[in-house]
Order: C-alpha cells, then sequence, then structure tokens
C-alpha cells in the first residue's frame, strides 16, 4: 500500500510537553503516533518560535539541543547528522532568533518519567509575520479539538486520551487564550508605533512646509541690495 | 373485501419477508423465508404487534438463532456525504465516484484508491477477503454498509463482507478543483533551484544524463518542488521561474548569476530555502493527481486581528 506523507500538526509547547502516550500500529514501516491530551495522533509536527538557546549535547558529538519557546512554554528539539539539511542551518545559527522547525516528535523513557522532543528535519529563520500565524493557525486548531474532546467523547483518538490523560480542557482553554492575546497585544503595541511613526513623519513634513515657506521668502528679496552688487 | 384484505397481507409478508432474507444475505447467512413468514403473520396479525415491532423481533430471533451480532449483521447503515464523515468506527452508506485507483501492494487488500461526491474526497480500502467486486476509475456507484476508520490521522472508508457496491449511471460531481490554500511550506525538495532539462524532452538532467536520452545537451531552468501544509492537509506544489521570481526577485538569470558568482549550483537552492522555508503562503490552485496546480502564490499577509477576536469569543469566557 502506498505510504502517505505524515500532515504536520500544530501544538503548543504546553500541549506537546505533556503528551507521552505512544501508539504505534500493526504492521512494520508504520510510523509512531504520539497521542496528546486533547486527542490529537501526532507524528509530525510544525512549530514558530523563538530559539532561546543551543548547545552541543557531548564536545564534538555533532549532537545539538535547541529550546524554542512560544507563549506557552518551551519545546525541546535534538538535530543531528541524520537531519544534515537542518543541521547545516542549526550550526549556523545565532540565538536569539525567530525559526520555524518541522520534525517528528519523540517520546524518551528517562530517569525521571518520559520526555518529548522533536527531531527536526528542516529549520529556517522567519520574521515575527509566521510566528503570529502560527499562534492564530495553532489556536485554531486547539480550539477544535477542545471542541472534539467535549462532542465525540465516543470517537476512538478521543475516548483514548480522556482514558490516558483525563485533560481540565479550561486549562487548555485559557492556554490558547493567553497565546492569543500575547499576539493581540503585540499588534496593538505595533499599531501604536506605526501611529507615532506617522506622527514624526507629519511632524517633518510640517517642518519642510516651514522651510519650504522660508526659501520662498528669501526668493522675494532681492539679494543684490544686501551683498552691495 | 375480504379477499382483498388477505391479498394485502400476503403482500405485505411477503415484502417484509423478502427484505429480512436479503439482509441476512448480504451478510452471508442463509435463513428460511416460510419461517419468517410464519413469525410475522403471527406477530402481526394474531397478536396486533405493530410493524416495526414485529421486523425487530424476528430480526433479534434469527441473529440469535444464527449467533450473528448487530455489527456482523449489516442493519441499513444511513446515507450520508463524505464531507460529513469524521469519526471512525461507523456504518455508513453514500454515493460516489472513484476518483482514483492505486496500486496496491497488500495481498489483503484487493483495492485501495480515493472516492469522492460533491462535499469532499476520501480514501477507500477493499478487504480482499470481502469478496467484492472490483470498482473502476471515474464510474459512480452506491456503497452501502461501509465502515470509517482513521489510519495516520486522516479518515477512511473500509469496503468489508457486509458492504455492496452498486454501479449507477449518474455521474457524481467531485469538489471543485480550483480551492485555496494559506499553509506553511514546510518542505523544498533536494531536486529544486538550478536545475537542467533535456532539450528533446524537457526532463530534468541530472550530470548531464536524461533518464530517456541518455548523454543529452541541456537547458537552466528554475523550479521548486515542495510541500505546503496547513496543519489538516499536505499539498505537494511546483513552482515555477515565473512565481520564483515574484516572490523573490531572483529569476533565471539572477539564479545564473548566483551559481556563477559562488562557482557552486547548489547555492541557489540555499537560497531559495532561506528565503521561502518555513514561511506562510496562499496559494490558488488547481487540484491534480498528485500535485496541487499553482495558479497564484503569494506570502500570507492577511490582517489577523479580527479573527483573533473571533477565536477568542468561540473559547469563551474565563473559568
Ligand atoms: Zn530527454
Amino acid at each position: 500500500m502506498m505510504m502517505k506523507r505524515e500532515v504536520a500538526k500544530r501544538l503548543f509547547a504546553f500541549e506537546l510537553n505533556r503528551s507521552n502516550h505512544k501508539i504505534s500500529q500493526n504492521g512494520e514501516k508504520t510510523p509512531i503516533y504520539v497521542l496528546t491530551p486533547t486527542g490529537e495522533k501526532c507524528n509530525r509536527v510544525f512549530i514558530v518560535g523563538v530559539l532561546l538557546d543551543k548547545e552541543e549535547i557531548r564536545p564534538d558529538s555533532n549532537f545539538w539541543r535547541m529550546r524554542v519557546s512560544d507563549p506557552t512554554g518551551v519545546f525541546v528539539c535534538t538535530a543531528g547528522r541524520y537531519q544534515p539539511e537542518a543541521l547545516e542551518v542549526v550550526l549556523e545559527i545565532e540565538p536569539p532568533e525567530m525559526v520555524a522547525i518541522v520534525g517528528k516528535v519523540n517520546v524518551f523513557e528517562g530517569e525521571s518519567g518520559t520526555y518529548i522532543s522533536i527531531r527536526p528535519e528542516a529549520v529556517s529563520i522567519v520574521e515575527s509575520e509566521a510566528r503570529d500565524y502560527w499562534v492564530y493557525e495553532t489556536a485554531q486548531r486547539t480550539v477544535e479539538r477542545i471542541e472534539r474532546m467535549e462532542t465525540e467523547r465516543d470517537s476512538e483518538d478521543i475516548a483514548l486520551a480522556w482514558q490516558v490523560y483525563n485533560p481540565d480542557l479550561n486549562e487548555y482553554r485559557q492556554k490558547v487564550r493567553e497565546a492569543l492575546i500575547v499576539i493581540k497585544e503585540e499588534f496593538e503595541t505595533f499599531k501604536v508605533r506605526e501611529e507615532e511613526k506617522k506622527e514624526e513623519v507629519k511632524e517633518e513634513k510640517d517642518a519642510d512646509l516651514e522651510l519650504d515657506e522660508l526659501e520662498f521668502e528669501e526668493e522675494e528679496w532681492d539679494l543684490s541690495d544686501i551683498l552691495g552688487e | 373485501m375480504k379477499g382483498e384484505l388477505v391479498e394485502e397481507k400476503v403482500e405485505i409478508i411477503s415484502k417484509l419477508t423478502e427484505q429480512i432474507t436479503e439482509k441476512f444475505k448480504r451478510s452471508g447467512y442463509e435463513v428460511n423465508p416460510k419461517e419468517i413468514s410464519k413469525r410475522l403473520e403471527l406477530l402481526m396479525f394474531e397478536f396486533k404487534v405493530p410493524e416495526r415491532e414485529a421486523i425487530r423481533t424476528v430480526n433479534n430471533y434469527l441473529m440469535k438463532e444464527l449467533d450473528v451480532s448487530r455489527e456482523q449483521l449489516s442493519m441499513e447503515s444511513p446515507f450520508i456525504k463524505i464531507g460529513e464523515i469524521t469519526r471512525p468506527n461507523q456504518w455508513v452508506s453514500f454515493k460516489a465516484k472513484i476518483v482514483q485507483l492505486w496500486d496496491s501492494t497488500s495481498p489483503n487488500v484487493s483495492q485501495v484508491g480515493l472516492v469522492g461526491d460533491e462535499t469532499g474526497i476520501i480514501k477507500f480500502v477493499t478487504w480482499a477477503k470481502s469478496g467484492k467486486p472490483e470498482v473502476a476509475e471515474g464510474k459512480s456507484y452506491i456503497f452501502r454498509n461501509l465502515v470509517t476508520d482513521s489510519f495516520g490521522g486522516r479518515m477512511q472508508v473500509n469496503v468489508n463482507r457486509n458492504s455492496e457496491i452498486e454501479e449507477i449511471a449518474e455521474d457524481v460531481p467531485l469538489p471543485p478543483r480550483e480551492i485555496k490554500v494559506t499553509g506553511a511550506l514546510i518542505a523544498i525538495q533536494q531536486n529544486s533551484g538550478l536545475i537542467q532539462r533535456c532539450n528533446e524532452c524537457r526532463r530534468t538532467v541530472s550530470k548531464g544524463i536524461c533518464p530517456v536520452h541518455g548523454k543529452t545537451e541541456s537547458y537552466d531552468d528554475l523550479r521548486i518542488k515542495g510541500v505546503l501544509d496547513d496543519g489538516e492537509n499536505f499539498y505537494e506544489i511546483i513552482l515555477n521561474e515565473d512565481n520564483i521570481k515574484a516572490l523573490t526577485g531572483i529569476g533565471l538569470e539572477e539564479a545564473k548569476k548566483i551559481a556563477k558568482e559562488n562557482l557552486e549550483r547548489g547555492v541557489v537552492l540555499q537560497t531559495l530555502r532561506n528565503r521561502l522555508l518555513g514561511k506562510y503562503f496562499t496559494v490558488n490552485g488547481t487540484r491534480g493527481e498528485r500535485y496541487l496546480i499553482v495558479n497564484e502564490i503569494d506570502f500570507f499577509r492577511d490582517e489577523l486581528g479580527e479573527k483573533i477576536d473571533e477565536l477568542l469569543t468561540r473559547l469563551g469566557a474565563e473559568q
């Protein structure tokens, strides 16, 4: 059967970091999925956030750990030589920087429980517009999932998410709300700044206008008198 | 008068008997029509049990006799539109057209592909053990009693032993092929950038070798093969020189210059990745067999303020 490409799911760090339930389907070569508390089954994710720092896990291992922040928390990403395209960008990038990352999710069993990380397939530097749209898009998808958690309780993944996580949906609603407000406030500050800029430009223009008038007046004078020509 | 009444009764009983027999037959069970008629007649005309109740009682009796569950027996599943399929493990029936058949490499699967109506397109799988006849691309059918399933995060429908496929003359329309998508460009494939094409067939040439014409004369071209992903679907897209120039200012001439200055063609791909990867685009395009053919592409730059307010309203007040 044809192997289908996996859609890159949109999740906030708050939710991804609480996901620890692996689902593997029967059959060889089937991808591994991680079930999230709002019932999303994901294998690949796309995130946009601020690269806070990067560190080489062991000296000369060429294996890098990066921390990328969104308005709800921090994603941990690890890139190594098996992701050469991503690694190339990671080596050049200097945090802090706004980045977009697409990658596969991995759940590890650690000494203090399970933890989740993203293995980037591609890393790129982006502007804040991409981050804003990502937050909006991720908020929208999360709201849709929260609503389905309430209305489709007997659907397979959702029933399992209730059983595994029994999530407090209001907590997730609150995180989405906070994330949206962060970018909304940014827009407003940006607007104020734009307004201020317009004001400055206007003042400059006014000044120019006065200057024009002066020059005009100057021309009216017969300079020859003063210069004694 | 009395004769007519008897005739009417006989007709009702024989019609209901036929329906019940058919239903069990569809699921692979032979039942005795005489036995069914006798029970129906007794219930409906001796004991005056309402028709629905009588049918249900006979069904239950037969299921018990044959030791089959309600799930095994295909109870008439509701007719729905493909766009309404959102949950797994539902029994459904619909009228749809075969959009595409894929190659099945699994011996357990007799057919796999896409089926659609005007509300959507969905993957279907026909299990070999279902013993159902094959369907043909471009033809329309009534599908009865399919089971919905979720695989890799996407919905699909499975044709099983209880299903029924009936070809119809009607041509079921498919969703509009023209679509508008906003998504992130999450991948730019390696065979993108400044490429070379065969003079004879325009196929891409690698190290001067055309897959058809071998060693060949070639010309330069600029293209991007990539994946646009909106979190729900992905679309494979191809950007041509015009698209790339409109987005980045880099056309074929500029690309050649970049390659020449750096003595390395790969730098063009690197430059395009730096400029485009991970960013959001809005594409107006036509759905093709595999690719979304790009008619128009631009960086996403809509105002988000109103959309955010709508979403905040949908979230409701803080609790
Ligand atoms: Zn050729």
